[in-house]
């Protein structure tokens, strides 16, 4: 479960006042999927379903090697990771490797978001609310389901504690809202089917270069039956926040760790969003994979080179260096995104009136070419 | 599972007679004992050891942690997960539940009324979960889930029949002597082997297959740890046959190793527990840094 508030601490545009509360404020007729159909847009992907492939795994696996500057676990007998540190491999997470791709300009930003605030209580709720709906197939009282899920977490006290110290007013709006999604849950989700093996918060653990290196991540849901020959696991992320670049980043790299733990793709990876009921699927594909490892090790390169350590460096890395941060997928910096462009079209004798612009794929977030394939 | 890895199914039964040939067992336990004997000299009087898998490997990944008296004891979700999750694979495998996400609610609120009504505690956190509210019984059941679904995966439990023991009280041996260590092994799954053809009485084709379920990444001490847990069992019962083989599932890693159980194996098994019963009585023997 992510959730990615404002960084200060701010409500996601149109998180209250979006009339039912069900639809995105730019179109006031969309319903978000529920029931029967929700599923069905998870389970039909459109493609065939991919099979194990241990040679593209093994590529994928190779790639991802070669550009960590670690060779057979070299450097680790000693008990020391790649990236120097004494105590066993280097753990790279999500967030890590997102933090790690950031540029300097992006990086500025990550520092904000690290006080409690209500959206990220409102997301760590809805988070184990999720949880406890595909679980029991009931939420009753949100807010104190959720408090007292978040309350069995040694980790989450200091959040609770916060909570617990709200004041009236601030506390009814963090209900408010948790409500709101919690509803929203219940509306949309059915139950799943037991023998489809609905397993949340499952973790993902995937050892590389000889166990220097170790890849972990940790989905919401996962449901299907793991390691067949035919894929038959669908992975989902659940998010109270607004969609981000990093949304679709985490559910590439949950793709890649699933093909290198089993050897088989899962065969869609998704990303429910809480707040709107949108949910945004990816078929998994040889495409898809490959471009996630591209991403894994030119974040694996930052961390292991000291580039993530927070020292804004002097010189960029050469080429593209700062293609994979997800702050210039949303917003580029002081330049136009170069995903797609209406050209042109100069006048046989005289200059043109239509200017360059950028537009966006789909109109979504900019996918530059790059890993667009 | 991943198949990069030595693989046999859970439950394939294994190709050769019983690997541990007569007086073999006897010769790892006097090796055991002497061993033991040899290194519990500065064991405070009236103090335990007990050796686990969880010991051997922090005895491996963190050498200096082995001394360290263990936290308080306290029912947190990922201590419930395991007995609630083994309970919903058997009742799944005894065909009243399709999938454990459909057998933890049920189990849990079976267990807690039989303990309201008669006191009996079937998993010992029964006290502890009707404590919760709704939102915490609902991580304790979702651990749980979560927990066994890569084990009800892992074989055809339903199909193996009487054959296969889900869960069960934990292998216990203690070492004789004037100082008290224990070894406790612990399994997932127990499957006894096939009847020879045509002779449904006679003897065993060969002895057991335990199934252990661990979290994390098998390291380089997994052959040692699986076959920690066939010394345990075939110490504790000499008159039932030594398991021969011993099969890991890692499911966070997708992995699934095995250990053919044999004396070497069993020997260096045991070697391992002398040098973690070593460091143990190091740590604790009063002057040491951990102590």
């Amino acid at each position: 479960m992510t959730t990615t508030e404002s960084p200060r601490g701010e409500w996601p545009r149109g998180a209250r006042n979006a009339g039912d509360g069900s639809g995105p404020a730019w179109a006031s007729d969309w319903q978000p999927l529920a029931g029967a159909a929700l599923l069905d847009r998870l389970r039909v992907t459109g493609r065939a379903r991919p099979t194990a492939d241990p040679e593209l795994g093994a590529d994928l696996r190779s790639h991802i090697e070669d550009g960590c500057g670690v060779e057979d676990g070299r450097g680790v007998e000693d008990g020391r990771g790649p990236s120097g540190t004494a105590g066993g491999p280097l753990v790279v997470t999500p967030g890590r490797l997102t933090g790690a791709l950031w540029c300097p300009a992006h990086a500025l930003d990550r520092t904000a978001a690290t006080e409690f605030s209500l959206p990220l209580a409102c997301g760590a709720l809805v988070g184990v609310l999720f949880r406890q709906l595909v679980v029991t197939g009931t939420i009753g009282d949100a807010l104190a389901d959720g408090v007292d899920a978040l309350a069995v977490d040694e980790r989450r006290a200091p959040l609770v504690e916060w909570i617990g110290q709200l004041a009236p007013a601030e506390r009814s709006e963090l209900r408010a809202e948790v409500d709101r999604q919690a509803e929203g849950l219940r509306r949309r989700w059915p139950a799943f089917d037991p023998a489809w093996l609905p397993r949340t918060q499952e973790c993902l653990r995937v050892p590389l270069a000889g166990g220097g290196i170790e890849l972990v991540t940790r989905v919401d849901l996962a449901v299907g039956r793991p390691a067949g020959a035919e894929a038959s696991v669908a992975l989902v992320d659940v998010t109270s926040g607004c969609r981000r670049a990093a949304h679709r980043d985490d559910r590439h790299l949950h793709a890649l760790a699933e093909t290198l733990r089993s050897g088989t793709p899962p065969f869609a990876v998704a990303t429910y969003f809480t707040r709107t009921g949108e949910l945004d699927v990816d078929p998994v594909t040889p495409a898809l994979l490959v471009g996630a490892a591209r991403r894994c090790r030119a974040g694996i390169e930052a961390i292991v080179s000291g580039r993530d350590l927070g020292a804004t460096p002097v010189v960029a890395p050469a080429g593209d260096g700062y293609r994979w941060c997800a702050g210039c997928a949303e917003a580029p910096l002081g330049r136009v995104a170069t995903v797609a462009t209406i050209e042109p079209r100069l006048a046989p004798d005289g200059p043109s009136d239509v200017t360059t612009r950028p537009v966006t794929v789909d109109g979504v977030l900019p996918v530059p070419e790059d890993r667009a394939a | 599972m991943n198949r990069r890895t030595v693989d046999h199914g859970p439950t394939a039964a294994p190709a050769a007679y019983p690997s541990v040939v007569d007086g073999a067992l006897d010769r790892v336990r006097d090796g055991l004992v002497e061993g033991i004997s040899s290194v519990v000299g500065a064991q405070v009087a009236g103090d335990m050891v007990e050796v686990t898998l969880p010991l051997l490997r922090r005895a491996r990944t963190c050498p200096g942690s082995v001394g360290r008296p263990d936290a308080p004891f306290a029912w947190k979700p990922v201590f419930a997960r395991r007995s609630l999750g083994l309970a919903a694979v058997r009742a799944c495998a005894d065909g009243r539940f399709r999938g454990p996400a459909e057998a933890v609610g049920p189990l849990a609120s079976a267990s807690v009324d039989e303990w309201r009504r008669t006191g009996r505690r079937t998993f010992h956190w029964e006290p502890w979960f009707e404590g919760l509210g709704d939102g915490a019984r609902a991580v304790v059941l979702a651990e749980a889930t979560t927990w066994a679904g890569p084990l009800w995966a892992a074989a055809d439990w339903a199909a193996l029949g009487g054959r296969a023991v889900l869960g069960g009280p934990d292998d216990l041996w203690t070492c004789p002597g004037p100082r008290t260590v224990r070894l406790k092994g612990r399994w997932e799954a127990r499957v006894a082997p096939s009847r020879p053809t045509g002779g449904a009485e006679g003897p065993p084709a060969a002895g057991p297959v335990l199934v252990s379920v661990s979290g994390g990444i098998p390291d380089g001490g997994w052959a040692d740890e699986l076959a920690f847990l066939a010394l345990v069992a075939a110490l504790r019962s000499t008159d039932q046959p030594v398991p021969a083989r011993v099969v890991g599932l890692w499911p966070e890693a997708g992995e699934r190793r095995t250990v053919e159980v044999d004396e070497a194996s069993l020997t260096d098994a045991a070697e391992r527990v002398v040098a973690v019963v070593a460091s143990v009585v190091d740590a604790r023997a009063p002057g040491s840094v951990a102590a």
